[in-house]
């Protein structure tokens, strides 16, 4: 029972983080109409970012916290224009393909500096005190870490947040209308190009906020799991469907806590196959994912 | 009926293409104050295009469009919005999976101040809409969703409202309600401009109206002249 709660409080955890970027991934899909496969590869890098920042201002984690988000949100803004010139040559008829092919490229660019010019290439540690690896609560030999905690608490409330602003507020009003009928949200007079830059915006904002919990929550990086954590949101957005904001939600929070219980009951590393064999068999049973595409 | 003549909207000269088809040709045609105009004409005459056009959607390649003395031939669409030009869309262009009241609320996007005050009025015009505030929008009936639409367009405080062949798809007692209305909106002092393929209700309720095929304005005149004109009753109201 104890181990049982101890891998639901990190699945939660984790879960949060995968529902953040895949929510994140799907409204620049929806508004924007990218497929940003390197999305989570910016989050990594942002990690290094904090990594770095906190290594030159010797722990100083305020200044570490803000380097990373703001590094999220200016990488996320810079590469916009890119994809924002193939679409306007596409005009009308957009084709989405292309910007994956685009985003896949800046993927395999970001891996490759993080491998070759990074710390030498070698993964990243966080230093002990950033990382919270001190147990917080014990149950006999189980342990819950303060990080986790910490990472469950700000993912829980940042995936609230970002879903208060989707559903409740102006703006994620005007996104999903965008989302939903591009062209009547532009004749009713929603500024459409202005909405995309501000989903990159917003996207890159939690990008910021996704590094930071997930260098909480594994205490340290390396150049391959960008790649490992875009295959897994790309999972989870066409698990539940892509474009579907509500179905990520679930997607994600799901695979969190398979995943954490796997590692709780099952040898070591079988989490990662687990997680797309699931993924095979629901697509191939279900080819709009669970909850439907809305793209 | 129209006695006022401030001119509102004015479109010059009108040309716009898409690739090599000529979808414009040339076209003029004034709204003012007060009015109701009708464009008539056949799928594909050009009407949905020049609405659109006004609105920004369609670069124009050539002419001008003159709202309220202001060239806003080449602004963006959320400008000319915002300044007062609303549309209720072809097929009425509701987000079907958001709420009546989050449609209603999304036609205030630049008119946050009057928001309040114009979603008052919106329901003293379409009480249905009070009742249906938490339904999507995808479940309300053809008419009720045609309602919706207008009632999003009025949120923004618009001087010219126009309809996108607003009869398309409803039943015959619906299509006479909703040119009811579009009168009674008038009258409250909208100006109105619609396309319409109904050419017999439209001219019935409009002022004036602008004949229109293959891009080219090719009659214009007041809604009885065209009533009565052979050309129009042969082509457009069954003989």
């Amino acid at each position: 029972m104890n181990l049982f709660l101890a891998q639901l409080i990190s699945g939660l955890a984790l879960g949060s983080i995968y529902v953040l970027l895949a929510t994140g991934f799907n409204l620049m899909l929806l508004v924007a109409r990218i497929i940003q496969f390197a999305y989570p590869h910016f989050v990594v890098l942002s990690m290094y970012v904090c990594w770095y920042v906190l290594r030159v201002t010797n722990d100083n984690i305020v200044l570490a916290i803000l380097a990373a988000i703001l590094f999220a949100v200016f990488l996320n803004i810079v590469t916009q224009p890119i994809f924002r010139h193939l679409m306007r040559r596409r005009e009308e008829e957009t084709d989405i393909n292309i910007t994956f092919i685009v985003a896949l490229g800046m993927s395999m660019i970001v891996t490759d500096v993080m491998s070759h010019e990074l710390n030498e290439g070698f993964a990243i540690a966080f230093p002990e005190a950033w990382a919270g690896r001190e147990a917080f609560i014990r149950f006999g030999l189980v342990t819950i870490s303060m990080g986790e905690i910490f990472t469950l608490v700000v993912g829980i409330i940042a995936v609230i947040g970002f879903f208060y602003l989707l559903y409740r507020m102006k703006l994620g009003r005007s996104f999903r209308a965008i989302a939903e009928e591009p062209y009547v949200a532009r004749l009713v007079g929603i500024p459409v190009t202005r909405m995309g830059i501000y989903s990159y915006a917003i996207a890159g904002l939690l990008g910021g906020i996704i590094a930071v919990l997930l260098s909480l929550l594994l205490g340290s990086a390396s150049a391959g799991l960008g790649e490992m954590v875009a295959l897994k949101v790309l999972a989870v957005a066409i698990v539940a469907g892509l474009g579907n904001l509500l179905g990520g939600l679930v997607c994600g929070l799901f695979l969190g806590i398979a995943e954490a219980m796997v590692m709780g009951y099952f040898p070591g590393s079988w989490s990662n196959a687990i997680a797309f064999v699931l993924m095979l068999v629901i697509v191939l049973a279900k080819p709009h994912g669970l909850f439907g595409t809305r793209v | 009926m129209a006695q006022n003549k401030v001119n509102l909207l004015k479109i010059e000269d009108l040309s716009v293409s898409y690739g090599y088809v000529k979808a414009l040709k040339q076209a003029s045609l004034e709204v003012n104050e007060g009015e109701i105009v009708v464009l008539i004409g056949a799928n594909g005459a050009g009407k949905s295009t020049l609405l659109a056009t006004v609105l920004g959607v369609h670069r124009a390649d050539s002419g001008t469009i003159l709202f309220m003395g202001d060239d806003i031939t080449l602004r963006p669409t959320e400008t000319i919005v915002a300044s007062g030009i609303s549309i209720v869309p072809e097929e009425r262009g509701i987000f079907p999976s958001m709420t009546v009241w989050e449609n209603l609320q999304l036609g205030a996007f630049h008119n946050t101040r009057d928001a309040i005050k114009n979603l008052k009025r919106v329901l003293e015009w379409f009480p249905i809409l009070a009742e249906r505030r938490d339904q999507v929008g995808g479940l309300l009936s053809g008419g009720e969703q045609q309602m919706l639409s207008l009632g999003r367009a009025l949120m923004s405080s618009p001087k010219l409202l126009m309809l996108d062949e607003p009869s398309l798809g409803l039943s015959p007692v619906i299509v006479t309600e909703l040119f009811n209305i579009i009168v009674d909106l008038n009258k409250e002092g909208y100006a109105i401009l619609l396309s319409e393929q109904n050419a017999r209700k439209a001219l019935e309720c409009a002022h004036r109206g602008y004949v229109m095929e293959t891009g080219e304005v090719i009659l214009q005149g007041s809604a009885q002249k065209l009533l009565r004109d052979q050309r129009v009753r042969q082509a457009y109201l069954g003989g």
